[in-house]
C-alpha cells in the first residue's frame, strides 16, 4: 500500500491520467495512426548472411516495376556517411555484418510493391567467417568486422558523454593491496549475454520528409526527440533534423534513436522528394532493431569480514553487435551503477571493452548498462556473501551508497552523494517481505513440498542510478487568460513523450499544484522539437527529478511574475500573496484578489515562466527486489511465486503510476532474463531463431507472480517536491535476485542466464 | 463483369465492399485489421505482430474476441464486428469496461489496451462472473510489456464485484 505523506492537492494523490479517456476509447494517436498525403513506403533488403561482402548487385529489374520510386545501394551513398560512435559503419556499404544488414533500400507506392522490388534485386555475396562471442572476437586471428578496430575492440568513451575527456576505465585505490586485506575473494567469468529483446508492442516506425537543403523532419515513435536528433544528426554531416513524436506504444528505452530507419528514410526521402514511411513489422523489429547489451564480465571481488566489498578487479566485455551506437554512454553508466551497489569499496580496477560481433546491434534499453553489468557482478557479490555466510540484506545495505559516499559517473567526474539514504527503505522492504522468516540461510530452501519434488527459495538484490539527475531540461509554463471570463488555461511547454509511465500527466500535476489551478486547466503541447524547449525527454530515471524540476521552476517563475504584477494592483507585499481561483490574493485578506486576466499585458496576452534543471549526478535513486521462486526438481522449471519491490522516492507524485512503474520491472527484458528470455541465434548460420512473438518467450496474463511494493517518502532535497522517483531501475535487480532465489531453492549456485530447465538440471547433476 | 460484394456491420453500421484487384476494391487477401484502419479510419484497433500472437488487434466478431489480423475481410460476410470505437454510447458515456480501466488505471502505454478491453468485453459477455483464473486465461492472448496486468485484473474484478452486466 502506497501512502503519501504530504497533503498536496494533486501531488501524491491518484488522479486520472490526462490521456486516459483517449486510450480506453482508441482515440489516442500513436505513430501509425498519423497520416500524411503522398507518402511512399520505405523498406530494407536484408542480408541473409551474418558476415559477407557484396560482390555485385543489380537493381535494374526492381527499378522497372511500376510504382517503385527509388532503389538505393552503396553505389548511391556517400561512403563518408557512417553510423556509430565513433563513425564506423557505412550507411550503405559492401560489407554486411549481420543477418538483416541493409543491402539496399526501396521506396514504393505500397508495401507489397516494395517487397516485390526487394525480391527482384540480385546480389552476389562473398560469405565470410562470422564471430558471435565477445571473448572469441578479441582473440588474434578472429574475424575482423572493421579494419580500424583491431581485435574488434571499439575505442572506449566518447566526448559527447564525457566533456572532460573520454572515460571508460574505473581506476581508484590499489586493488592488490585491497585484496590482501580481504577475508573473502571470489573470481569468475559471468555472462549476461543473451541479448534479449525489449519487445515494445508498437514496432519502431517513422515518416521522414526532406525539407530542402540539409533539413529533414521526422514524425516517429521516438521516446526522446532530442536523443534522436543528437545521435542521427552526426551520421550525415551538416544535416539538420526536426522531430515530432506521438504517444509511444512501449519503448523501454529502446525506441529512442531509431538510427537505422531514420537515416535510411532520409536517403529515400531525398531521392524521391516524397515523405517516406519506414514502419517496421514485428519480425523486422525483432531481427533488425536494437537489443539489450551483451555482457561478459571476468571479475574478482574481495569482501571484508563484515561483508563489505573492499576491492574489485574486472574486465567487462560488452557485445555491441555489429556496430557501436552510443554504447559508450551505457558502459559509463554501468561503471557508475556498479559503484553505487559497492559504494564503500575504495579499490577499483574495472576496465571495459566494447566489442563488435556479427549479431544484431545492441542499443539503448531500460537498465542502460547498469542492469547488464550488475546482473553479473551481483552474482559474484552474492557468492562472496555466501562464503562469508552474510545475510544478503545486511550486506547489500552495508555496501549501498549513502550521502557522503563518492563515485565516478557517466561524465567521468567524481560525484559525492547527498541527501539520499536508503537504509530505511532496505529495512522496511525486507520486513514487508518477511525476509527474516523466509530466509533460511544460503543454499537452504524456504519451503519443500511434501513429496520433495518442489522447492522454493528466496533472494534479493539492489540497484541504483544517478541518472535521476541526468542532463539538462528546460520548460516554459504559459498562462493563457480566458477572453471572456476571469479564468485561464495553463500550457506547459516541455519536450516529453508519453511512453506509458504517466509522467507527462504527473508534470502537469506539479504545475497545477504550484499555480493552485484545477488540473483540468493545465495542458501540455505535443512533443515537437520546433515548439518545445530542449530536454532529453523522459528517458531512463530522469523524469521526476529533472523534468519535474524544470516545470516546477517554470511554474514558480510564472507565479513570481504574477505576484510582481499583483503587487501594483493589490498594493500588498509579494511574499504574502498566494494563487487562488485563477488569480492572486492576499493571504491574510482574501477579499484582495485580482484575476490573471488583469495581470497579463493588455488583458489578452499571456505570461510565461521559464524553468531549468542543470545536470546533477549527486542524488542516486534506488530499488530493491525480493523474490521467492519455486523450482520443480524433476523438470527444472522455475516459477516466480512472490515478488516485492522497494524504494524511497522522496515524495510520491502519483501512487498509481509509481506502482505500475514498479510492476513494469517484470517486463521489458528484466525479471525474465533470469528465467527464459533470450535471443537465439543459430550458431552456424547466424540467423535469429526467435524472430517473432511465437518463437520469443514472454510472460502472459496467467503467469504473473504475486507482486507488492514498499515505498518510502523521505522528502529528499532534490527538487521543489523533494521527489526523486524510481524510473528505469525497477526491474534491474530482479534478474540477479531471481538467480539467488533459485540457487537457494535447489541448494546449488547457478550463474547462467537465463536459468532455463537445462541449466537447473545440469546444476543438479541430472543431465 | 460480375462484381463480388461482401457485406458486414461495423459498430452497427452496414458496409458493402466490392472485392477485386482494382484500385479501391477490397483485395481478396486483405485482413480485417487493415480494412478497419485504412478504409474506415478505425485506428483504435492496433497492429503489432500480425501473427495473431499479441492480441493488440482484438475485435469482437459476432461477440467473440478475435485477432483481426488473422481474419480475411472477405470472410466477414454478414458478420457483426465491434471495435473499441463502438463501445461507448453515442452520448460519449463509456462502456463499463472502459470506465473501469480509467478508474483502476489499467493501462500504461495504452497500445495494447483496446485489445485487452475487447477481450474483456467478450469474456464478460459470456461469463459475467469469471474467477480471477478465468480472467487471466481469457486475457492470456493479450501481450502487455509495460505490465499493466495487475491493474487490469483489478479493473475487471471490480466489474465482476459490481455485477455489471454486458450491454
Amino acid at each position: 500500500m502506497i501512502k503519501s505523506k504530504h497533503d498536496y492537492k494533486y501531488v501524491g494523490k491518484q488522479t486520472v491520467r490526462k490521456d486516459a479517456y483517449g486510450i480506453v476509447q482508441g482515440k489516442t494517436q500513436f505513430f501509425d495512426d498519423f497520416v500524411m498525403p503522398n507518402i511512399l513506403i520505405g523498406k530494407v533488403k536484408q542480408c541473409p548472411y551474418p558476415h559477407a561482402n557484396i560482390l555485385s548487385i543489380d537493381t535494374s529489374k526492381a527499378l522497372t516495376l511500376e510504382g517503385v520510386h527509388a532503389v538505393i545501394t552503396y553505389k548511391d551513398c556517400d561512403p563518408n556517411w557512417k553510423f556509430g560512435w565513433p563513425p564506423q559503419k557505412s550507411v550503405l556499404g559492401t560489407r554486411m555484418r549481420f543477418v538483416g544488414d541493409a543491402v539496399a533500400l526501396v521506396a514504393a507506392e505500397t508495401e507489397e510493391l516494395a517487397k516485390e522490388a526487394i525480391d527482384l534485386i540480385e546480389v552476389n555475396y562473398e560469405v565470410l567467417e562470422p564471430v558471435f562471442d565477445v571473448l572469441e572476437a578479441q582473440k588474434e586471428g578472429a574475424p575482423q568486422l572493421y579494419d580500424e578496430f583491431p581485435n574488434n575492440i571499439v575505442p572506449g568513451g566518447y566526448e559527447v558523454m564525457q566533456p572532460s575527456g573520454r572515460w571508460w576505465h574505473l581506476k581508484k585505490g590499489d586493488v592488490e593491496n585491497g585484496f590482501a586485506e580481504c577475508a573473502i575473494i571470489e573470481e569468475d567469468t559471468i555472462g549476461f549475454d543473451k541479448k534479449p529483446g525489449t519487445l515494445s508492442p508498437e514496432p519502431p516506425g517513422l515518416i521522414i520528409q526532406w525539407e530542402g537543403g540539409t533539413d529533414y523532419h521526422v514524425w516517429g515513435t521516438t521516446q526522446g526527440i532530442m536523443v534522436l536528433q543528437l545521435v542521427n544528426a552526426t551520421v550525415i554531416p551538416g544535416v539538420h533534423i526536426e522531430a515530432t513524436a506521438f504517444n509511444v506504444g512501449g519503448s523501454y528505452g529502446n525506441k529512442t534513436t531509431l538510427t537505422n530507419i531514420t537515416i535510411y528514410g532520409m536517403l529515400l526521402a531525398k531521392a524521391t522528394n516524397r515523405p517516406i514511411k519506414m514502419n517496421e513489422t514485428k519480425v523486422e523489429q525483432m531481427v533488425m532493431h536494437e537489443t539489450r547489451l551483451g555482457s561478459t564480465v571476468q571479475a574478482k571481488i574481495g569482501m571484508d569480514k563484515e561483508g563489505v566489498v573492499r576491492s574489485v578487479k574486472a574486465l567487462w566485455s560488452v557485445d555491441a553487435g555489429h556496430f557501436c551506437n552510443a554504447i559508450q554512454g551505457q558502459v559509463s553508466v554501468g561503471l557508475g551503477e556498479a559503484q553505487l551497489i559497492m559504494c564503500k569499496c575504495p579499490n577499483w580496477d574495472l576496465d571495459t571493452r566494447i566489442i563488435t560481433t556479427n549479431k544484431l546491434t545492441a542499443g539503448t534499453v531500460r537498465g542502460y548498462g547498469g542492469q547488464e553489468l550488475n546482473s553479473c557482478l551481483s552474482l559474484l557479490m552474492a557468492r562472496a556473501m555466501r562464503k562469508g555466510n552474510f545475510d544478503p540484506v545486511d550486506s547489500f545495505r552495508k555496501n549501498y551508497c549513502q550521502a557522503g559516499d563518492k563515485y565516478f559517473w557517466r561524465d567521468g567526474r567524481e560525484w559525492t552523494a547527498r541527501s539520499v539514504d536508503y537504509n530505511d527503505a532496505i529495512l522496511a522492504t525486507a520486513e514487508k517481505f518477511r525476509w527474516k522468516d523466509r530466509w533460511k540461510g544460503w543454499g537452504i530452501p524456504s519451503w519443500v513440498s511434501e513429496d520433495g519434488k518442489k522447492v522454493r527459495g528466496v533472494g534479493c538484490s539492489v540497484i541504483g542510478n544517478s541518472d535521476a539527475g541526468e542532463s539538462f531540461a528546460e520548460a516554459y509554463v504559459r498562462i493563457i487568460p480566458d477572453m471572456f471570463k476571469d479564468e485561464a488555461r495553463v500550457m506547459v511547454h516541455i519536450n516529453v513523450t508519453e511512453i506509458g509511465n504517466g509522467q507527462k500527466s504527473n508534470l502537469l500535476k506539479m504545475v497545477a499544484e504550484i499555480l493552485n489551478v484545477p488540473l483540468e486547466a493545465v495542458q501540455t503541447i505535443p512533443p515537437d522539437s520546433r515548439t518545445s524547449p530542449r530536454n532529453e525527454g523522459l528517458a531512463g530515471s530522469r523524469g521526476t527529478l529533472t523534468c519535474g524540476r524544470a516545470v516546477s521552476n517554470a511554474a514558480l517563475d510564472l507565479r513570481r511574475q504574477l505576484f510582481e504584477a499583483a503587487e501594483y494592483k493589490l498594493r500588498y507585499p509579494q511574499e504574502q500573496m498566494e494563487m487562488f481561483n485563477f488569480g492572486v490574493r492576499a493571504k491574510s485578506k482574501p477579499e484582495l484578489w485580482v484575476p490573471v486576466t488583469k495581470l497579463v499585458p493588455d488583458h489578452h496576452l499571456t505570461m510565461t515562466g521559464y524553468g531549468r534543471h542543470d545536470e546533477d549526478f549527486g542524488t542516486p535513486n534506488f530499488f530493491m527486489s525480493f523474490i521467492e521462486a519455486e523450482v520443480d526438481l524433476e523438470t527444472g522449471m522455475t516459477k516466480v511465486i512472490d515478488m516485492l519491490g522497494g524504494t524511497d522516492v522522496g515524495q510520491i507524485i502519483d501512487p498509481g503510476s509509481l506502482e505500475m512503474q514498479c510492476q513494469g520491472g517484470i517486463g521489458a527484458a528484466s525479471l525474465d532474463t533470469a528465467l527464459f528470455e533470450e535471443n537465439f541465434v543459430d550458431p552456424v548460420i547466424g540467423r535469429p531463431l526467435t524472430y517473432d512473438m511465437i518463437q520469443y518467450k514472454w510472460r502472459p496474463f496467467n503467469e504473473l507472480p504475486n507482486f507488492d511494493t514498499c515505498i518510502l517518502e523521505s522528502q529528499f532535497d532534490t527538487n521543489y517536491f523533494r521527489a526523486i522517483g524510481v524510473g528505469e531501475i525497477s526491474g534491474a535487480a530482479a534478474a540477479s535476485a531471481c538467480m539467488m532465489a533459485i540457487s537457494n531453492a535447489i541448494g546449488t549456485e547457478i550463474k547462467d542466464y537465463p536459468a532455463t530447465p537445462d541449466v537447473i538440471l545440469k546444476a543438479l547433476g541430472k543431465i | 463483369m460480375k462484381t463480388t460484394l461482401v457485406n458486414f456491420f461495423v459498430n452497427g453500421k452496414e458496409y458493402t465492399l466490392s472485392v477485386g484487384n482494382l484500385f479501391g476494391q477490397l483485395l481478396p487477401n486483405e485482413v480485417l485489421v487493415d480494412t478497419l484502419r485504412n478504409r474506415f479510419g478505425l485506428t483504435g484497433t492496433k497492429i503489432a505482430c500480425k501473427d495473431g500472437a499479441c492480441g493488440c488487434c482484438t475485435v469482437l466478431i459476432d461477440g467473440e474476441a478475435v485477432p483481426s489480423c488473422e481474419v480475411l475481410t472477405v470472410d466477414c460476410e454478414g458478420k457483426h464486428i465491434v471495435t473499441i470505437e463502438g463501445l461507448a454510447a453515442p452520448d460519449g458515456t463509456l462502456d463499463p469496461v472502459q470506465q473501469a480501466f480509467v478508474d483502476y488505471y489499467a493501462f500504461q502505454c495504452g497500445f495494447c489496451t483496446p485489445g485487452i478491453i475487447m477481450a474483456t468485453k467478450a469474456l464478460l459477455n459470456k461469463n459475467p462472473r469469471p474467477t480471477r483464473e478465468q480472467i487471466q486465461d481469457a486475457l492470456s492472448g493479450n501481450f502487455c510489456r509495460c505490465i499493466s496486468h495487475y491493474h487490469v485484473l483489478e479493473a475487471v474484478e471490480s466489474l465482476v464485484k459490481k455485477g455489471e452486466q454486458p450491454a
